[in-house]
């Protein structure tokens, strides 16, 4: 078999979707009501990642309490069946200590720090399979499951990736795009436009930078628009079952 | 190339789930109903976090929001209350709250400098002071130094006790104390955590059972189910006798029971069988109503013991089936007492 097409001229990608069409998103909140504050199952394509929550809580070691705001954990576990090759992944992989430390810095910004003095908030990520977007589906994964912990924040921050392929962008790549084309990794605090995280491993043209960004933005405001369904789906439940009491 | 259309698919309606055999016609129903139901609750909808929820800046800004430029908005997901003029939005979910007076079950995580950090659930350990303890030798005694030196022979990592909220400090931290013979160590029993959004605030949190059992119920959501003491009921009633102008047994046994005793960690030696397999059917039977999310109560068990006793096996209580119909009996029971 001759070498795939990453954009055939007819514009369909490999897995016959168009430049702008995003994977399937399914997301389920309060998935883990016993053993967490929060918790969260977010699906993206076939990438799916389950996110946990706890706290605000006392903090294991003094070293961890701040006395102006609450410390983030994030630990992030990428399970060993999670890609088509077996394999064990180590958390001091340069790789994830780099994800860990831009998915902290990232809700450092977005969640209400400064109403939990010296507390922990511990957030507990296994990715369960990857097939591209690994970045974005944690993202949004941790925001929802922040929201089930009932943790202030100023907005949804929903993540996307997208890529590009000669000049036309492509939105939402899944594992075998990725490999190909360079891509491009931005969130986006709710409805506005303003990047709670922007991720680039290679290069792109600068003047292709702008159109990316838009359509980008469009698409994370799209997910947030997902997300918040579902939360409102979930929290409507709720709320009449405790009418119901 | 328009920058702004985005194409998304979503799974199809919910509504072919489970009944596939149904006819069309029923399916439809069904969707009719769910939007209807939507439609009803759409006055009493919760707000999700970045949501405005007013702009008019006459509105104080309580907990679960922010405001920019005069604008609210809320900041988690849940329901609006309005008083007087201050907005807030309370949570969905959350940690415990502790406000004072609350009746609460804790678990001591910390001995430190003349104070016991306590786990109550709350998004910060709660402290307990050692001048707010009942120390052995009575009411007036003095906390000497050799006190502060042997305060893990009192309470120890580990230990459960219950205690009240004496107060809130300022950075949210709550203080506890334990000065009446009704809080103190806790032994005997079985300890059990519940969601604190169930606990039901009531006069009484510390109640007997039918069946020799004793329950605290941590208004944060900690429940401590344990062997009725049957001396400590029988000091109650002949004290009460003597006093019957209603004083207060719990001061005037204070100095005879401000012993040792009150510190031990050795549990009774008579706890028969019945009452431990007492104790795992109310275990099972607050995870049941937990499990369907009903408010836990003193009158609630109770019916759900009694609707229990059906199950001679207290392991089958915790089938889903059983929970389910043990709570709809409790229910029932309730609308038929009205």
């Amino acid at each position: 078999m001759s070498r795939m097409e990453i954009y055939s001229p007819e514009g369909l990608r490999l897995d016959g979707r168009r430049w702008n069409e995003l994977r399937r998103f399914e997301s389920k909140i309060n998935t883990h009501p016993n053993s967490s504050d929060g918790s969260s199952y977010v699906e993206q394509g076939n990438t799916k990642v389950i996110c946990m929550v706890q706290g605000p809580m006392e903090p294991s070691s003094r070293s961890q309490a701040d006395s102006t705001k609450a410390t983030i954990e994030v630990n992030l576990s990428v399970a060993s069946f999670s890609t088509f090759e077996r394999k064990k992944r180590s958390k001091s992989e340069k790789r994830m200590v780099e994800l860990k430390a831009t998915l902290e810095r990232t809700f450092e910004q977005s969640v209400m720090c400064h109403l939990y003095p010296r507390t922990l908030i511990q957030v507990d990520v296994t990715v369960l399979a990857q097939d591209g977007g690994l970045l974005a589906s944690v993202t949004n994964a941790i925001t929802l499951a922040l929201i089930d912990a009932g943790i202030a924040m100023y907005d949804y921050v929903s993540c996307i990736s997208v890529g590009l392929y000669d000049q036309t962008p492509l939105l939402d790549l899944n594992g075998l795009e990725e490999k190909d084309i360079s891509t491009l990794t931005i969130g986006v605090i709710g409805k506005t436009e303003k990047l709670a995280l922007l991720m680039l491993e290679d290069k792109i043209p600068l003047d292709n930078l702008e159109s990316i960004l838009g359509i980008a933005i469009a698409a994370t405001h799209r997910l947030r628009d997902l997300m918040d369904d579902e939360v409102r789906k979930h929290g409507n439940v709720r709320a009449s079952k405790l009418a119901k009491n | 190339m328009d920058v702004t259309e985005v194409i998304n698919i979503t799974k199809p309606s919910r509504s072919r789930g489970y009944e596939d055999e149904d006819d069309d016609s029923d399916i439809e129903m069904l969707g009719n109903n769910h939007n209807d139901g939507e439609f009803t609750n759409n006055n009493s909808s919760i707000v999700t976090p970045g949501e405005l929820i007013t702009e008019d800046p006459i509105w104080m800004k309580g907990h679960g929001t922010y405001f920019i430029e005069d604008k609210t908005y809320s900041s988690v997901a849940g329901n609006v209350s309005r008083v007087n003029r201050l907005l807030s939005v309370i949570p969905i979910r959350g940690r415990y709250q502790p406000e004072t007076g609350d009746h609460i079950v804790g678990r001591i995580t910390e001995v430190g400098n003349k104070r016991w950090k306590v786990d109550i659930g709350a998004k910060q350990d709660a402290v307990l002071m050692l001048g707010s303890v009942n120390l052995p030798g009575g009411i007036l005694r003095r906390k000497s130094e050799t006190d502060e030196l042997q305060m893990r022979n009192f309470l120890k990592e580990g230990d459960l006790l219950n205690a009240e909220v004496q107060t809130i400090f300022n950075n949210g931290i709550a203080s506890l104390h334990t000065r009446s013979l009704k809080y103190g160590k806790l032994r005997n029993g079985m300890f059990l955590k519940v969601p604190s959004s169930l606990i039901i605030k009531s006069k009484n949190h510390a109640f007997d059972l039918p069946g020799n059992i004793s329950c605290v119920l941590g208004v944060n959501g900690y429940i401590w189910l344990y062997k009725t003491n049957l001396n400590n009921q029988n000091n109650n009633t002949t004290n009460i006798n003597i006093h019957n102008n209603g004083a207060s047994p719990a001061i005037t046994r204070l100095e005879e029971e401000s012993s040792w005793e009150i510190y031990s960690d050795k549990n009774d030696s008579n706890i028969t069988n019945a009452i431990r397999s007492n104790i795992t059917r109310y275990y099972n039977i607050i995870k049941a109503l937990s499990f369907c999310e009903l408010g836990i109560t003193e009158p609630r068990i109770i019916m759900g013991y009694e609707s229990s006793l059906s199950y001679m096996n207290v392991g089958s209580l915790i089938d889903k089936d059983s929970m389910e119909t043990i709570c709809q009996e409790i229910i029932n029971n309730e609308k038929m007492r009205g």
